[in-house]
């Protein structure tokens, strides 16, 4: 059995009267330490299956296996556990907290965490050991992500979720980013699965799930991947 | 304008959408105009109803009082002053009734058109026997309508016909007099110098020559509001022009007074000079006629003794009489006696005579018989004989022998005729000798009854004579006690002139002494009740200024924060309105209508709601204290503009704040994401040593604190506002609560105060004393007098109670007279008196001021201060003896008596007191403890201001709490959101936010204690009573109350703020760009 798997999972909003069918029927599995793309257009389901994914939204019905765990079938306390000690979530905004330094947005993290990082080796390992008595507002786009990496890393999480992390930052900072995410999926052995809708960077994935019309369009594995520094677009 | 209508649509949306923080913004205008208008028009209200209870009982605006009464001369010379309408002479005086073994003293007041009392129930007084009584007095006696009172004769110096006409009055009716609002009834010198009720009696029923009062009411007075600067300086203006002829009227009535009494004087001398002349015609009458009675009784005896003379002589002749008779007839008893021996003597003779004859009879009725017997032979023998010559001569022989027996017969018949003469002798003798004695007896009977008779004459001439001295006795006897009757009126008649001559002298005397009139003129300030209301009602003013304060300085915190988060969420929205063309004016538009909308529908309801509500409630705390028939609650627009003005300046001026500062900006800048606001170290930081110490939770929550400063100031405000408003509810309780064992455990030791009727002898009083000391049930008897006056100094006067103990050292053992601070005991001396410290603080005295005391007789003197001594209730002026009665001039006599009794409970002391009332000594009793109840209900009514206050804060607290957590989330969703993705239980976000709230929630309680503490003092302040002194103290407990109730309000809020938390929408909150 793989180590996540998405079974059947069907995702309903009521908006009113009309009920939006935002995952249809959605079948993938991914595979522990592999480094995932998700692509798709805007609407196509990606951001839901990652909030269900990452505990932070439920389905309608179908399973959400992780790690042997049926993740749709936990309640909201289990949820939560399951949240602080599974996920790391990196969102396209940063979410820092405003009023705590880098170092105590990671802080705020490993605090809640059994089995967390150190954080300053954590803001070692994404690069900004120098910057990291510096409060959000202090620091570049790019470094607020490393940040909120940081943070995501250093709870030490089974699965890293970053939904669109390079969205509201420059090409060439976003590489350096990406870069990041693949060294951490490298070098940890941690499962990453990154949302995008730019499917140019697609290749450095070992596996690409295509999302359309709120279901896996194609699941596509990757023998090679390239290293982000390799891909342009 | 058609751009108008889409932005109001958007508008309208945005306060359904955000309702939350629309209600907010209505609820603190509701609470802010609410209190505002509602305390502040309480003031007005109670102006109001006093006012209109004052107009349409047509009360006075100036009142005349003279020391020598007023006349209808006056009337008309007060009439004829300018703006002076109607003028009325009025009587009152006080009396005194007897119900149920008390006395009570009431002010006797008569039904005018002025000051007309408010009927309550019944009817007012139609006939000169009705009165109306007020309702406490029917309370206070259980008599009812339909019953009859008494009132007792007063004590007329002899020349004062009484007051009223009636003295048996029958209630009639129940009435409240605008004379009187308050309890306070003034004093008197009746009793035991405290006046206790009013009634009012028909006018007719009053006999008196002069009006007491005049009263005055004033034209177009009722354009002005009783109390207010115009009305007061309209009345002031027509008191001057009184003043004017007040010299002029106070001459004139002296004037009157001496001719008047010149008059009298003038009329009594006549007076005298004629019963003089017919008291000493009537003297000589009388003497004239003892006189003429002397004579008369002189004559009658010489008459009685000429007639007693003149009865011994013929007495004494008629027993003379008598006595001759006596002796003839015993010479002719004595003739008769020898007589009779002789007539005796004669019979035995003629008896012996008899006896011969007898004898002779007998011999010759023996011959007849032998003769007879020889006849009888013969005559046998004839028989016998055969011839005839023995026949014949036995014929022969028989005829001699009937010869011999004819001799013997014819000599029988001689004897036996002389035996009947001798008879017949004897028997005419004896007939002859009865015939004498009773002749004899006759003569002695005659006698005898002549005698008998005269005694009897004689028995009753002395008896007449006897009788007639009698009448004669007795008619000298009354002589001589109309002769003594006659010295004894002479000596009246004597004394009588004299005293009749004195007294004209004195009268003259008295004449010269005629005080000047003294007017004294008066408004309605000078009525207790009045005057006592309108300054409760510049208390309740000041009172209703402060709170408010606190309400809108929250209010606009409130509004601040919100529209400037409402702002700051919309700054896109308003970015692109700009960018659109809208120019600043139509952007902010929406959120002025929207705070507009918020702030008038609130302050609309408020006002509503706190006009009716508020002024309410202190009228019902001021209902104990005063009467009037109606309380006019009234929407005051003035206040309630106010009110509406000033919460719109703080919320749309605070919304203006907020926006000005946004629509300045370029649309570009508007459209970029404002910049968050920034992290900063905060000054904590600096300190290593603690913060490193800090849990990192701890540390977030400390610069979180910092981070929003207006949260900051708002919550501990708000926090600080409830605390301090219901620690000032508990602390004014606790001040008010400890007043009485303050008074009745540390100062007062006293059980009873019995008052003694006045006119006892000093005898009848010792006794009393002693008797009373001698009962087991009762401890300590404290001999003083008591009386009711005033004490003031410069302008300030109050009433007070002068006590003047009997022994400056007894009265220790049932008042404590102790220095406020040092609790240094005082005793009582020559040197001056001691005063209550609620009293030297009232009229300003200090140690070694004089001050001027009055006695309820009205005399005034000025007396030194030497001490200052803890008290609470009313004020007291205590004296010694020797003091009092140096300066006053008075005889001292006890008239009160403090008793301690032996700890009886309160049974007991009830069982005492009546036993001890039905003596005749006492005039009444008031028990510690019954004095205590009563004023302990009076007390609890100001637990409403203690639950005003609680209900207030506590919606101070809701408010601005709730306020705060829906801020609090709102502004940081974004943050929770996060820290919720990051994994953190309910429970650690929960946490996460309302620590912070916590640590504001606590400096907010410490600062509410302080200010509490402040407040509480500022309210005792404004809403002491003049008779109380509110000891300033806070119970530990109180504070206690104060943390825990705002910690309850806290909590309530907090739990809200756990299930809104609960309920953030992670994806949701995530999703948009900050």
């Amino acid at each position: 059995m793989a180590y996540i798997e998405f079974k059947n999972v069907c995702k309903e909003y009521k908006m009113g009267e009309v009920i939006i069918k935002a995952l249809n029927n959605t079948n993938f599995s991914i595979e522990k330490g592999e480094l995932v793309v998700v692509v798709g257009p805007s609407g196509a389901g990606k951001t839901t299956a990652l909030n269900i994914l990452g505990g932070m939204d439920s389905v309608t019905s179908g399973d959400v296996m992780v790690d042997g765990k049926n993740v749709a079938k936990l309640k909201n306390k289990q949820l939560i556990k399951y949240r602080r000690e599974d996920i790391g979530f990196v969102f396209q905004f940063y979410n820092l907290v405003q009023n705590l330094t880098a170092i105590e947005n990671v802080e705020l993290a490993t605090q809640i965490c059994k089995d967390s990082l150190s954080p300053d080796e954590v803001m070692e390992k994404v690069g900004l050991a120098d910057r990291k008595k510096n409060f959000p507002s202090q620091l570049s786009g790019g470094e607020q992500q490393r940040v909120a990496i940081a943070r995501a890393i250093a709870k030490n999480p089974k699965l890293l979720l970053c939904d669109e992390p390079t969205g509201a930052l420059d090409y060439k900072t976003g590489k350096q980013i990406l870069k990041l995410l693949q060294d951490t999926a490298r070098k940890e052995k941690m499962t990453v699965i990154i949302i995008t809708h730019n499917a140019a960077i697609a290749p450095m994935a070992d596996k690409i799930i295509r999302f359309k019309n709120g279901t896996a369009e194609s699941i596509e594995s990757n023998q090679n991947p390239i290293p982000v520094e390799n891909i342009e677009w | 304008m058609k751009i108008k209508k889409a932005l109001l649509k958007d508008t309208f949306k945005e306060i359904k959408k955000s309702y939350k923080r629309f209600i907010s913004i209505l609820l603190m205008a509701l609470l802010g105009v609410g209190f505002f208008a509602g305390l502040r028009a309480s003031s007005p209200d109670m102006v109001d109803s006093i006012d209109t209870y004052y107009k349409n009982q047509n009360v006075y605006d100036i009142e005349v009082m003279s020391t020598l009464g007023l006349t209808d001369n006056d009337i008309e010379a007060l009439s004829n002053i300018e703006n002076v309408e109607n003028v009325y002479g009025t009587y009152s005086r006080d009396g005194l009734i007897k119900t149920n073994d008390k006395e009570i003293v009431s002010k006797i007041l008569c039904v005018d058109d002025v000051n007309q009392p408010v009927l309550v129930e019944g009817n007012m007084p139609e006939n000169i026997d009705e009165c109306v009584v007020e309702k406490s007095f029917l309370e206070e006696t259980g008599k009812k309508i339909g019953d009859s009172l008494e009132i007792e004769p007063e004590e007329t110096d002899g020349e004062d016909t009484e007051y009223l006409k009636n003295k048996t009055l029958k209630i009639v009716g129940v009435v409240e007099s605008p004379l009187y609002i308050s309890r306070e009834r003034g004093s008197t010198k009746l009793g035991t110098g405290v006046v206790n009720y009013y009634i009012y009696v028909n006018r007719e029923n009053v006999n008196s020559d002069v009006y007491t009062e005049i009263y005055i009411t004033l034209e177009n007075s009722d354009k002005y509001q009783t109390g207010s600067h115009k009305y007061e300086e309209y009345v002031e203006e027509t008191k001057d022009k009184i003043e004017e002829i007040k010299e002029e009227r106070e001459n004139a009535r002296y004037q009157e007074l001496i001719d008047e009494a010149n008059a009298e004087i003038a009329k009594a001398e006549e007076e005298f000079n004629t019963e003089k002349q017919n008291g000493e015609t009537q003297i000589q009458d009388a003497e004239n006629k003892i006189n003429e009675g002397k004579a008369q009784i002189e004559s009658g005896e010489a008459e009685i003794n000429s007639n007693e003379r003149t009865a011994n002589q013929q007495f004494e002749n008629a027993e003379a009489q008598i006595e001759a008779a006596k002796l003839e007839v015993a010479q002719n008893a004595l003739r008769f006696n020898n007589e009779k021996i002789e007539a005796e003597k004669g019979f035995e003779e003629a008896e012996n005579q008899k006896a011969d004859l007898q004898s002779t009879l007998d011999n010759i009725n023996n011959a007849i018989k032998i003769t007879d017997n020889s006849i009888s032979e013969k005559q046998a023998q004839l028989e016998t004989a055969e011839t005839e010559e023995e026949i014949a001569a036995i014929n022969q022989e028989i005829a001699k022998l009937q010869a011999t027996k004819q001799v013997y017969e014819t000599n029988k018949q001689s004897v036996e005729t002389g035996m009947a003469e001798i008879d017949n002798q004897i028997a005419s003798g004896r007939q002859e000798l009865q015939t004498a004695e009773a002749q004899i007896d006759n003569a002695r009977n005659q006698i005898q009854s002549q005698e008998a008779s005269l005694q009897q004459t004689k028995n009753r001439t002395y008896t007449q004579i006897a009788n007639a001295r009698k009448e004669l006795e007795a008619s000298k006897q009354e002589i001589a006690t109309a002769e003594a009757e006659l010295e004894t009126s002479r000596a009246e008649f004597n004394t009588k002139i004299q005293e009749a001559e004195g007294k004209l002298i004195d009268a003259r005397e008295k004449v010269s002494e005629i005080e000047k009139a003294e007017w004294y003129i008066l408004d309605r300030q000078q009525n207790t009740g009045y005057s006592s209301y309108i300054q409760d009602t510049e208390s309740i003013e000041n009172l209703s200024v402060v709170f408010p304060i606190v309400f809108f300085a929250i209010a606009a915190l409130v509004s601040l924060t919100s529209m400037t988060r409402m702002v700051e969420e919309e700054r896109q929205e308003i970015g692109t309105l700009k960018a659109l063309g809208y120019n600043k004016f139509h952007i902010m538009l929406k959120y002025i209508i929207y705070s507009s909308l918020a702030c008038i529908i609130g302050g609309v309801i408020g006002m509503n709601i706190g006009f009716q509500l508020l002024p309410r409630i202190i009228w019902d705390m001021y209902q104990m204290m005063y009467t009037l028939p109606e309380f006019i609650v009234s929407f005051n627009h003035q206040y309630s503009s106010m009110g509406l003005g000033l919460i719109y300046i703080c919320i749309v001026g605070a919304t203006l704040y907020t926006i000005l500062k946004e629509v300045k900006e370029t649309p570009a800048t508007l459209l970029r994401p404002k910049a968050p606001k920034y992290g900063k170290r905060v000054l904590l930081e600096r300190v290593g040593f603690i913060w490193k110490r800090l849990k990192f939770s701890h540390k977030v929550t400390v610069r979180n604190i910092f981070r929003y400063k207006k949260r900051f100031l708002m919550t501990i405000i708000g926090i600080m506002g409830c605390t301090s408003l219901i620690l000032a509810g508990f602390g004014l309780k606790d001040s008010i609560s400890s007043i009485l064992p303050n008074q009745y455990e540390d100062i007062c030791h006293y059980d009873m105060l019995v008052s003694l009727k006045t006119a006892l002898t000093e005898e009848q009083r010792n006794s009393y004393i002693e008797n009373l000391k001698q009962k087991e049930d009762i401890q300590e008897v404290v001999e003083t007098y008591m009386e009711s006056g005033t004490a003031g100094k410069g302008e300030n006067s109050e009433t007070v109670q002068i006590v003047v103990p009997s022994d400056n050292q007894e009265i220790d053992k049932v008042i404590t007279l102790r220095d406020v601070k040092t609790e240094e005991p005082f005793t009582l001396s020559e040197e001056g008196i001691i005063i209550t410290d609620k009293l030297a603080e009232l009229i300003d005295a200090k140690v070694g001021d004089t001050i001027m005391v009055t006695t309820a007789d009205d005399k005034e003197k000025e007396i030194k201060v030497v001490g200052i001594t803890e008290n609470y209730i009313i004020h007291y002026v205590y004296m010694s003896k020797a003091l009092y009665q140096q300066v006053f001039g008075e005889t001292y006599h006890t008239n009160v008596l403090l008793v301690q009794d032996n700890n009886l409970n309160e049974e007991q002391e009830e069982t005492v007191m009546q036993e001890m009332v039905a003596q005749n000594e006492v005039l009444s009793i008031t028990l510690t403890t019954t004095t205590m109840k009563t004023l302990d209900d009076t007390m609890s009514s100001l637990n409403y201001v203690v639950i005003v206050l609680i209900v207030s804060a506590g919606l101070l607290a809701f408010v601005v709490l709730y306020n705060l957590s829906n801020i609090n989330i709102g502004e940081r969703i974004r943050e929770l959101a996060t820290i919720k993705v990051l994994g953190f239980y309910d429970r650690e976000v929960y946490d996460y936010v309302t620590r912070e709230t916590i640590i504001l929630t606590i400096i907010g309680i410490l600062l509410g204690l302080v200010v509490g503490y402040f407040l509480n003092f500022y309210i005792l302040g404004t809403c002491e009573i003049n008779i109380l002194r509110f000891e300033k103290v806070i119970h530990p407990i109180s504070y206690l109350y104060a943390t825990a109730i705002t910690l309850v309000f806290s909590i309530i809020v907090n739990i809200v703020t756990y299930f809104a938390l609960k309920k953030i929408d992670m994806i949701g909150s995530l999703k948009s760009v900050e």
